[in-house]
């Protein structure tokens, strides 16, 4: 454990807004100390596409932090999202090589090897390796098999590739603040993360974090990340739709969804009209509140119809007892629970930071930040924790008299 | 099943993405912090360089020649002794009083030791004594100025002159031009008791000094006139008594201001021009009522006093009351 104070950074850069956290991790805790935040430019669908519009954006938010915080950031964990992000699963097995069946340090550090290994598309780089559980003769085991007696030992990874260029990118931004990125975290790791507790991780839970450009969602199972997956459709679909099929500007589009829009319609009269502004001023107009809400509705439909059907055989209600946790800033449209537990055929409910969260953040749009500065604290006390146990006595004495 | 790593595919990582940027890619804060941060590299190395430096220059002197390092403890005898000082007390007294042996070293030197033996000289106030490597005493003192002098006498010893500081301290002026110890009036009426090797302060000199002070300094003629200055009374009626070489009596109150006083007595010395009926007392500390007694002139010169009250059968001086008719407003007007 380190005795020296760290000033961690969780950045999400993001459709609609960029978001920074400090945290001060003093090797026991970590407290939230700095909060920034910018409305983003230059981010499409999670994915940078004016690299100038989106740095001034970025370093915005940055600096506010900073200066909220009143330290200087020494490193930063990045939320990673977009399109571009795609999974695989991919499993290996060994025969235990003791002759007693005790499976040893080498049979698990081969396994892994094995299952890690795997060609990647040009233009490709691993973001993320998921463990799952190992099995030891078919035998689920949560933690290492070590010691344990068995002849085969499999694992499979789940893992998370992204397009060089796109990663890059996004690395660069923050670079372009001479800070260091420690790490890349999935988006919906961090934010599912933080919504779910340990038991609903150990009896199956789904986690779908909408933002304004993408939809990250994880599935988890026997208390590990099973599968995670990106969708290039967010909220911002919402307001789109209905930009196109009531004929009105964007910002016009947008009020109409964060004042009347719905996951699932209750308008029963349909001749019902709700006003654009409702100030009678010129250009005001009144439109059909069932179609307001049909629009919103159908795509909400679509939008968690399509999770579904990414994640096929790996999700099933029974499987699932945890149920669907709705987050991200899109999540707080009215009635997605309802629609999520019509989609899914299991409960649903909207994800809610822990308690010992400050109530400025409790927002569903601070959860994939919050949940980057917690993957960050945990990959820190991971880290000091294997260098305890590198440097400590009897490892030194031990390296004494092994064989060059 | 064994582990090939030959066979295996190398998957490349995120961490291969090189996070080096150009500055002209960043951003106005990122080359700030770019900058400071080449900057702090810079003066840490500097300071690595530097003590790396000292570390190697010092251990080149101790391989080579150890004793041209300026050790405390090697330091040289004291070759020279400075003074600096405020007053008139010279180097002599100073290698008098601390008498240095011939071989002592600067650092085998009391200071504090040296420093009481300064002090000791009642005539020295305040002292500071520092090391200057590597042969060098520097005396640091400030000095006592005389406003008084009185006449002192051990039993069965020769009478002495001893000088009197503002702060009542009695001490054998050294130094000091005879000259200006002339002009110093004598002080009477004080009891001198001994403490160890000096006297125990005077009590009430400060109102001496303060009326001798504003005499000097506003009525030079009258004061060169001052012969005696009489403490008898200064404790129990708050009365100063000056008795001027020309036989005046003049006594001063303690309870009122120094130069109104002095003021007076300029007025009726100015006013008192007739020889026949010098002035020989005046009495400042009743206020603005100011008796004062008439004498008689020298039997060459004098004449009966005309309107000096003399009493009858005797020869001593009468107070009369007023001196002047015009006495208070005319003082008034001047102060």
């Amino acid at each position: 454990m380190s005795s020296k104070t760290t000033f961690i950074g969780a950045v999400e850069i993001g459709t609609s807004k960029i978001t920074a956290l400090v945290g001060e991790y003093t090797g026991r805790e970590i407290a939230i100390i700095g909060c920034g935040e910018s409305t983003s430019r230059g981010v499409i669908k999670g994915s940078v596409v004016d690299f100038r519009a989106a740095t001034e954006c970025t370093h915005n938010a940055l600096e506010i932090a900073e200066r909220d915080a009143n330290e200087r950031i020494d490193h930063v964990y990045l939320a990673q999202t977009g399109g571009h992000l795609e999974g695989f699963y991919n499993e290996a097995s060994v025969n235990v090589k003791a002759a007693d069946n005790m499976i040893e340090m080498d049979d698990i550090r081969t396994v892994c090897d094995l299952a890690k290994a795997k060609d990647l598309p040009l233009g490709r780089m691993v973001v993320h390796n998921i463990r799952r559980p190992f099995r030891v003769d078919g035998r689920l085991v949560p933690t290492s098999p070590e010691n344990l007696v068995g002849q085969k030992l499999e694992v499979g990874y789940w893992t998370v590739h992204g397009q060089e260029q796109r990663l890059a990118d996004n690395i660069h931004v923050i670079r372009g603040f001479n800070l260091e990125v420690r790490e890349l975290v999935l988006s919906s790791l961090a934010s599912g993360h933080m919504v779910t507790s340990m038991e609903e991780r150990q009896n199956g839970v789904l986690a779908i974090d909408i933002g304004a450009g993408t939809t990250d969602y994880v599935l988890y199972r026997n208390g590990a990340p099973h599968t995670t997956g990106v969708l290039a459709v967010g909220g911002a679909h919402f307001t789109n739709d209905l930009s196109i099929g009531l004929r009105l500007t964007e910002g016009q589009a947008e009020k109409l969804k964060l004042r009347f829009g719905r996951a699932v319609s209750q308008a029963r009269d349909k001749g019902e009209k709700v006003w654009l502004d409702g100030n009678f001023a010129i250009g005001d107009r009144q439109f059909s509140r069932h179609a307001i809400e049909s629009v919103t509705a159908a795509r909400a439909w679509e939008l968690l119809d399509v999770v579904k059907r990414r994640l096929g055989h790996a999700f099933s209600p029974e499987a699932c007892a945890g149920g669907v946790v709705l987050t991200g800033g899109a999540a707080k449209m009215p009635a997605l629970v309802e629609c999520a537990s019509k989609v899914f055929g299991t409960s649903a409910r909207l994800g809610e930071a822990p308690t010992w969260v400050n109530e400025n953040l409790r927002d569903p749009g601070y959860h994939t930040a919050l949940g980057i500065l917690y993957y960050g604290v945990s990959s820190l006390s991971d880290n000091a924790a294997a260098t305890r146990r590198k440097g400590g006595f009897l490892h030194n004495v031990s390296r004494l008299f092994a064989p060059t | 099943m064994s582990k090939d790593t030959h066979t295996m595919p190398e998957t490349r990582s995120w961490r291969e993405i090189p996070q080096e940027v150009r500055p002209r890619a960043m951003s106005r804060e990122g080359r700030r912090r770019l900058a400071m941060g080449v900057t702090r590299a810079i003066l840490g190395v500097l300071a690595a360089g530097t003590v790396a430096w000292g570390a190697w220059e010092m251990a080149a002197v101790l391989r080579e020649n150890p004793d041209s390092m300026p050790s405390a403890a090697k330091s040289d005898r004291v070759r020279r002794l400075v003074l600096v000082t405020d007053g008139v007390l010279d180097q002599n007294w100073l290698a008098r009083t601390l008498a240095i042996p011939q071989d002592a070293t600067l650092m085998g030197l009391d200071l504090n030791e040296l420093r009481l033996r300064v002090l000791a000289d009642a005539q020295v106030s305040s002292a500071a004594i520092a090391r200057n490597f590597p042969d060098r005493l520097t005396v640091r003192i400030s000095e006592r100025s005389p406003v008084a002098r009185l006449m002192a006498q051990a039993a069965g010893g020769t009478p002495a002159m001893l000088l009197v500081s503002r702060d009542g301290v009695a001490f054998a002026g050294k130094g000091f031009d005879p000259a200006m110890e002339a002009t110093l009036p004598w002080l009477d009426g004080v009891r001198l008791v001994r403490s160890g090797g000096s006297f125990v302060p005077i009590g009430g000199m400060r109102a001496v000094s303060d009326l001798l002070g504003a005499a000097k300094l506003e009525a030079e003629n009258l004061y060169r006139s001052w012969q005696v200055i009489s403490m008898a009374r200064l404790a129990s009626d708050g009365e100063i008594e000056v008795r001027t070489r020309d036989g005046m009596r003049v006594v001063f109150g303690t309870r009122e201001d120094y130069l109104r006083q002095i003021a007076r007595l300029d007025l009726l010395v100015d006013d008192s021009t007739d020889p026949t009926r010098p002035l020989r007392e005046v009495n400042l500390a009743l206020g603005s009522q100011v008796p004062v007694a008439y004498g008689k002139a020298a039997p060459a010169l004098s004449e009966p006093p005309v309107n000096t009250a003399v009493a009858p059968g005797s020869s001593n001086p009468v107070i009369a009351f007023p001196a002047f008719s015009s006495l208070r407003a005319d003082t008034h007007r001047e102060l």
